[in-house]
């Protein structure tokens, strides 16, 4: 052989073992020979997960499996810790690329964007096998999210259920307490509000501006949202959606508020003491309570609700997620394993829930005396107890497939409303802009 | 003469392959499409064939050279265009593509999407306003740090060099956290009492522009200072000595001496940074997640929020990366035309 004919077949046999390193890359590890559809060959008891929150779901899941094991010897779970941003994406490029063997056997989905995956994806999710998991033992809100042409496709896992976290020191301070706060509607809440401010300094509510969570709250608590249930717009004219941006308005505008722009201001705000509550899914209680020098001032109640619009509740809910199964999972072995915990187990909430604050979606674990302690970080508040109490009452709303685009628009008309625009012409923008999106 | 002394030297070369190497010889003239067989180096041979052959060789060994790295960019890099151009004449959300009606539609689509012309026009901003600047920047600082008699030249050398180092997605996050409402650069601006309430920096329009050009200015400067300082070291001195003797000051050396011979260098930085300037996407995403109400977003933040934040769009996802594209290949053309004075 001479030199130009050995660099001759490297050069065409380079650039193709350089291509199979580069596609098995990803593959070698997972798919043993045999192509089984399992993403987990190894072992006939091991499931593999995703989910994102070391201290929360994914301890959650390991829990859980410890209790699985129980009944199960040999049951392994393995979970790669994805932040849900890094999930959606992966979750679009598999399917995109159709290499649904990579996925896991199950995946945490956030409650917003489980209609928007599975009408756009169907070939990544299982539906729950018939017999099985008893969707009557979570809040119908909560299930309606993961449904899908009356399929189930998720089980429901954390609450999202919105809570009024307030400082207690600082309402004393101003002469009020929470019960002052309780079951009120949002003038009432401007008005005292101010008077705290006046007082103390201290506003009550922050948050991220361009962000449109504490309008979408307020929205389903009137049981309200973007969508009709053709899954059409309804930003124009619609009469909810007027009224909250016309109290968000009144609220950044009477300082009661102050927003900031990213998250971490936002965490700071209230852990430096800045501002003296907070809005939001009971998940923030987690970031609350990393302010360890606050212990004992904090207390919750309901949220305030909308005046002068009918079907008005002072309940409401961010974010949650539950738990979806892979099309390429093992899947009985997945919904007995999520069945016989997230939905079948008080000894498993019960766990969870005074270490991880994991609060049940499944109705009949707050039966369990643990959700009735007080909680020392809330003065003594039995606050699980009263999570739960709230999360029976969140009227359902409907997000659709395009619940970020309408969110998203809402955001950009908010900002321009804060910044003048007429309200009507900016949502009439905001609607185009969706309709847009849709077509 | 140069003729039987050029031969000569080939055939010396071609020496030590006659025994192992007939089969070379073979081989490369039966490609060339010349059926009669190498002779034995010898009188015989006309004397333009070795020379041939030898060209011939080179040519198809600089081919092997090429050939790995050409085919794996057009596999790697041609062959995703040529499909991401497929997939923009397809319309759909997730897998449920169909081909668009008409083809073209995608394409249409873009001119009257407000958010697409809104993030153009933030592009364009950035572009117009941040390139001359930096540019400019970093031609002044390449010159005075060309200085001869220049101290600790290789410190600040580094010092403008090195944010080119830092991760682009990290220098984002640090400038966001400067620029927070409670952040570094309001704090300073109160106690030298030059503001009396924070400036919401990221929350106007106005100011987050601003902001994530000085964060481009900071990063980038440096970068394109180094290929400068690179081209100074080619400039002959005496060039400028003489325009020094002739009586021009230093403005007039830089204008007319020195920026003549670096324009070749100032054409492809200028490409360059348009390039990176149109594809720019870190900033926007991490210093101000495009907003306040997508004014300060870029083209490919809007291409990255059609694919994988919103309904996944990826058709008119990659309608839009086309547009970037051409957008690019006129930029670069123009500069060409105007900036080449070759020939």
């Amino acid at each position: 052989m001479n030199n130009a004919r050995k660099l001759a077949s490297l050069a065409v046999v380079l650039p193709l073992a350089l291509g199979l390193a580069a596609c098995g890359g990803g593959a070698t590890p997972t798919a043993e020979p045999g192509g089984s559809a399992t993403a987990g060959p190894v072992e006939a008891g091991t499931l593999t997960a995703w989910a994102w929150d070391p201290t929360f779901n994914i301890y959650a899941l390991e829990e859980a499996a410890k209790i699985y094991e129980k009944d199960h010897p040999g049951f392994k779970i393995e979970v790669a810790e994805t932040p849900w941003d890094d999930l959606q994406t992966k979750l679009t490029t598999l399917a995109q690329s159709r290499q649904t063997d990579e996925l896991p056997d199950i995946f945490l989905v956030q409650n917003n964007a489980f209609q928007k995956n599975v009408i756009n994806y169907p070939d990544l999710f299982s539906d729950y096998p018939a017999s099985g998991v008893d969707f009557s033992e979570f809040p119908q809100a909560v299930v309606d999210y993961s449904v899908v042409d009356g399929v189930n496709y998720g089980l429901p896992f954390d609450n999202g259920t919105a809570i009024n976290a307030l400082r207690t020191d600082v309402l004393k301070e101003a002469g009020y307490t929470v019960a002052d706060f309780t079951d009120i509607t949002w003038s009432d809440f401007i008005a005292k509000g101010s008077d705290v401010l006046a007082k103390t300094g201290k506003p009550l509510l922050s948050g991220q501006a361009g962000s449109s969570d504490l309008i979408m709250m307020m929205l389903q608590s009137a049981g309200a949202s973007l969508f009709d249930a053709e899954g059409k717009p309804t930003i124009t004219g619609n009469e909810p959606l007027l009224k909250a941006i016309d109290t968000y308005k009144q609220l950044v505008e009477s300082g009661v508020m102050v927003e900031v722009n990213s998250w971490d201001e936002y965490i700071g705000t209230f852990v430096n003491g800045a501002v003296a509550g907070t809005i939001n899914g009971v998940w923030i209680l987690g970031s609350v309570q990393t302010a360890k020098d606050q212990s004992g001032l904090w207390e919750i109640t309901n949220l305030p609700k909308l005046d002068g619009v009918s079907g008005a509740t002072n309940f409401s809910a961010n974010g949650g997620s539950s738990w979806a199964i892979s099309s390429s999972a093992n899947v009985e072995l997945a919904a007995d394993f999520l069945n016989s915990t997230f939905a079948g187990s008080t000894e498993f909430f019960d766990t969870i829930l005074p270490s991880s604050g994991a609060i049940a979606t499944w109705i009949p674990a707050g039966a369990s005396s643990v959700y009735s302690e007080p909680q020392e970080f809330f003065g003594g508040q039995p606050v699980f107890a009263k999570v739960l109490e709230f999360a029976a009452q969140v009227p359902s709303n409907n997000t659709g497939a395009y619940y970020y685009e309408g969110r998203d628009a809402v955001s950009a008309a908010i900002t321009k409303i804060l910044n003048g625009t007429d309200p009507a012409t900016a949502l009439d923008e905001a609607q185009k802009n969706v309709e847009f999106a849709m077509q | 003469m140069a003729g039987p002394l050029i031969a000569g030297r080939y055939r010396g070369s071609v020496r030590p392959f006659s025994a192992a190497g007939r089969n070379t010889q073979l081989s490369v003239t039966v490609t060339a499409g010349r059926p009669e067989p190498a002779s034995p180096a010898g009188a015989a041979t006309p004397r333009r064939r070795p020379g041939f052959r030898s060209e011939q060789r080179r040519n198809l060994t600089g081919w092997v050279f090429l050939i790995p790295a050409a085919l794996l960019i057009a596999w790697m890099n041609f062959w995703p265009m040529i499909q991401a151009f497929f997939l923009s004449l397809q319309t759909g959300r997730g897998t449920r593509l169909t081909w668009a009606e008409p083809l073209w539609y995608n394409y249409a689509r873009l001119f009257s999407d407000e958010i697409f012309l809104l993030t153009l026009q933030n592009t364009f901003v950035y572009l117009i306003i941040q390139v001359p600047i930096m540019l400019v920047l970093a031609l002044i600082l390449a010159n005075l740090l060309n200085d001869r008699n220049l101290r600790f030249r290789g410190l600040w050398r580094t010092a403008i060099f090195l944010p080119c180092a830092v991760g682009l997605v990290s220098y984002s996050l640090v400038f966001r956290t400067m620029f927070a409402n409670d952040g570094l650069i309001n704090d300073i601006l109160m106690g030298l009492h030059l503001i009396d309430s924070p400036v919401n920096w990221l929350g106007q329009t106005g100011t987050a522009r601003f902001v994530i050009i000085l964060g481009l200015l900071w990063r980038w400067t440096g970068y394109n200072m180094v290929f400068y300082l690179a081209a100074l070291q080619n400039i002959d001195n005496a060039t400028i000595e003489a325009a020094r003797i002739d009586g021009a000051g230093p403005f007039k050396t830089f204008w007319y001496v020195t920026v003549p011979q670096l324009k070749p260098m100032i054409l492809l930085t200028a490409i360059m940074s348009t390039n990176g300037t149109i594809q720019l996407f870190d900033e926007s995403w991490n210093l101000t997640q495009g907003g306040p109400a997508y004014t300060s977003m870029t083209m490919s933040h809007y291409l990255y929020e059609l694919s994988f934040q919103k309904n996944p769009n990826f058709g008119y996802a990659a309608a839009l990366s086309y547009a970037i594209l051409l957008i690019v290949a006129i930029l670069a053309a123009i500069q060409m035309k105007v900036g080449d004075k070759r020939d």
